[in-house]
């Protein structure tokens, strides 16, 4: 029994705390878009829910919508700064000559390239193939022509999920730390951020760069942003997009 | 393990005995009872919308569900038997008849949901096992069922509240555990168990309760409420009919773990159900509205359903659907389960079939074209030129028309 607190105890103060965690790819001849560039970001797809005591995220749909707002506000921010001409679409309706079913089918492109790239870059899947090939993946024909109907060089596909502890959840980390005290720490995670951001080239029709954003605290009332906020939001987008790293190929060269 | 542990056994294994003989006595309590239609009352307003918070979120999440659902290529696109099926969910839908939506899926296979913002998603393979509207009017008051009793949030509370008491149980066990010197890892198991089981008891109680809320509103619309039983039985006979093609037995499919009760249990109740609500004004069965309904699609239901590769099923639906009369269509595919099983005699099986669907009137095409390769490889040349022909000028147009024209020698 001992050991197994102790076991227990030194795991738990290695885990306690949290992190912020992002991690980019990107094509080896990936260059941030600089100048005079024309960038589509798409209708983000946002959910924010509460941590139920049990563990499972329960959606709320007024926070929903308040981060929805606040990323886009901070997105048309972020973009300003960048020099590009930056285009955010609100809804899947409004683009001239490209009706919402094309871009609901882009986005469900988008949705199955995307899941690949997280299978197999991020979830350790790696593929023999693709090994030290940087990001190589691409929408295809489909993104090209879209591109072309838009008159856009970038599409930009981001999608952000934050969660919060309700007040039993928060009561569990207490107990989980309290523990700690009597050699049994088991910290309980109190929700977090899991956001990813990914650029297409419309030109080509390849994923050029992919972001992943990882935030988690056991830590009862310690956060790591909150994107009901304004600055949680930018806080978000800044980590997110803030800094893009050109592919190895071009990183080489400079 | 822990001192208590080892200078106690006994207490701790009857400790978990006792509690989990508890567990099972709740599960199979709750599972057997029937739910009488009587006492099943909606719990929506019309134009009901979500008011608390966590109603909110879920409908938030399920329309852009929808959303998704609305733009699949999957939906089958025929405006008039969508509002054909929605007129079926008006007319049993009680106080919700103007909420529910209705989209039909090209998916072979017997299933439907209902999604808590009202609106359901009916598979074609649902549809193509249908004898008339009687029977599709019980699956869609199912669905509208779990809306009316407001399913999904009540679920969901369900989870949250068994949970949330499973983790504080966990904790307990471990903080407490560590303070006295006690290992309770199995009491913890046995508890996650209990929940689990719990939580599914409570999905097939939902399910048993969207059954009767069903049937109580086919019966005030005036369909005939045996419709819902017969659905379960032709279901049962289908999955044993295939069982026994593969030679296997059929699986009961009942089990604690599963989310619906099984089809047995759900014909029994739904048969003693259905005698409580039966009056003079509920005999209505509308087989021929159905059939005029689904005519255009029936083909291509029946034939996604013969690839399946379920000899047993396809036989058995087929078939079913032939107890009001045999068609050109349902004899040709009785053909066609014969000639993809291919096994020896299947052939003769098979053109037996073909012989039979073009006597009848509406054989399609196909059932020409089927029919004469069959007299040609029985060394009936002549004949089988003839119907190949009669395909031909039946469908001129076919892919394989040019291909057929030079096999006759056209």
């Amino acid at each position: 029994m001992k050991g197994r607190a102790l076991i227990l105890l030194s795991a738990g103060a290695l885990a306690l705390g949290g992190c912020v965690q992002t991690k980019q790819v990107a094509d080896v001849e990936f260059a941030p878009p600089q100048g005079d560039y024309s960038l589509l970001v798409m209708r983000p797809d946002v959910t924010v829910g509460s941590l139920t005591t049990g563990g499972m995220v329960e959606p709320r749909a007024d926070w929903t919508e308040k981060a929805r707002g606040n990323l886009l506000r901070a997105l048309a921010e972020q973009q300003s700064n960048q020099g590009g001409k930056t285009r955010i679409l609100e809804k899947r309706e409004g683009i001239n000559g490209v009706d919402a079913e094309t871009v609901a089918n882009l986005e469900r492109l988008h949705n199955a390239v995307g899941s690949s790239i997280a299978l197999h870059k991020y979830m350790g899947a790696t593929l023999p193939t693709k090994r030290r090939q940087g990001l190589d993946w691409t929408l295809g024909e489909d993104a090209v022509k879209f591109g072309r109907a838009t008159g856009m060089d970038y599409a930009l596909f981001l999608h952000a999920e934050d969660s919060f502890a309700s007040s039993g959840r928060a009561a569990l980390q207490v107990i989980g730390l309290a523990g700690c005290i009597i050699g049994f720490c088991a910290p309980v995670s109190g929700g977090g951020q899991s956001a990813y951001a990914s650029l297409v080239d419309l030109r080509t029709g390849e994923v050029v760069w992919f972001n992943v954003l990882q935030t988690n605290s056991q830590l009862p009332g310690v956060r790591f942003g909150d994107i009901r906020t304004p600055e949680g939001a930018a806080q978000m987008v800044e980590r997110l997009l803030g800094r893009m790293k050109a592919g190895r190929n071009v990183r080489e060269r400079q | 393990m822990s001192v208590l542990d080892e200078q106690l056994p006994l207490t701790r294994r009857m400790l978990l005995g006792g509690l989990g003989c508890a567990c099972c006595a709740g599960i199979t309590g709750t599972a057997q009872a029937r739910i009488r239609p009587a006492d099943m009352k909606p719990l929506v307003a019309p134009g009901h919308r979500p008011d608390d918070k966590d109603e909110q979120g879920l409908w938030q999440q399920y329309e852009r569900v929808e959303e998704e659902i609305a733009g699949s290529n999957l939906l089958v696109k025929d405006p008039a038997l969508t509002s054909y099926l929605g007129g079926i969910a008006e007319r049993t839908g009680g106080p919700a008849a103007r909420d529910l939506r209705v989209y039909l899926a090209r998916i072979p296979e017997f299933n439907a949901f209902m999604a808590p913002t009202g609106f359901m998603v009916v598979f074609s393979g649902l549809l193509l096992r249908m004898r008339d509207e009687a029977q599709l009017s019980g699956v869609i008051a199912h669905e509208a069922g779990h809306f009316l009793r407001r399913h999904q949030i009540r679920m969901w509370r369900d989870m949250k509240r068994k949970t949330a008491a499973l983790t504080f149980l966990a904790m307990g066990a471990g903080v407490g555990g560590a303070a006295t010197g006690v290992y309770a890892g199995d009491l913890v198991r046995l508890a996650h168990l209990g929940t689990i089981l719990s939580l599914f008891s409570y999905s097939r109680e939902l399910e048993a309760e969207a059954d009767a809320m069903g049937l109580r509103q086919i019966a005030q619309a005036g369909y005939d409420p045996t419709a819902m039983p017969e659905t379960w039985q032709q279901l049962i006979e289908e999955t044993q009919a295939s069982a026994a093609m593969r030679k296997k037995r059929w699986k009961r499919g009942y089990s604690l773990l599963a989310t619906h009760p099984a089809p047995e249990q759900r014909m029994v109740d739904l048969r003693a159900s259905a005698k409580e609500v039966t009056t003079a004004r509920t005999a209505e069965r509308a087989r021929d509205r159905y059939l005029q309904a689904i005519s255009a699609h029936r083909k291509d239901w029946l034939d996604d359903q013969v690839k399946l590769n379920d000899p047993g099923a396809s036989l058995y639906l087929v078939r079913n659907l032939a107890r009001d009369g045999w068609s050109g269509l349902l004899r040709y595919y009785e053909g066609e389960i014969w000639r993809l099983r291919g096994q020896k005699g299947d052939s003769a099986l098979a053109g037996q079939s073909y012989a039979a669907a073009v006597t009848l009137a509406d054989a399609p095409p196909e059932a020409w074209r089927a029919h004469g390769q069959q007299l040609i490889r029985d060394g009936r040349g002549e004949e089988g030129r003839a119907a190949l022909q009669r395909y031909l000028s039946l469908a001129p147009n076919a892919p394989d028309a040019a291909m057929v024209r030079h096999s006759v020698g056209g």
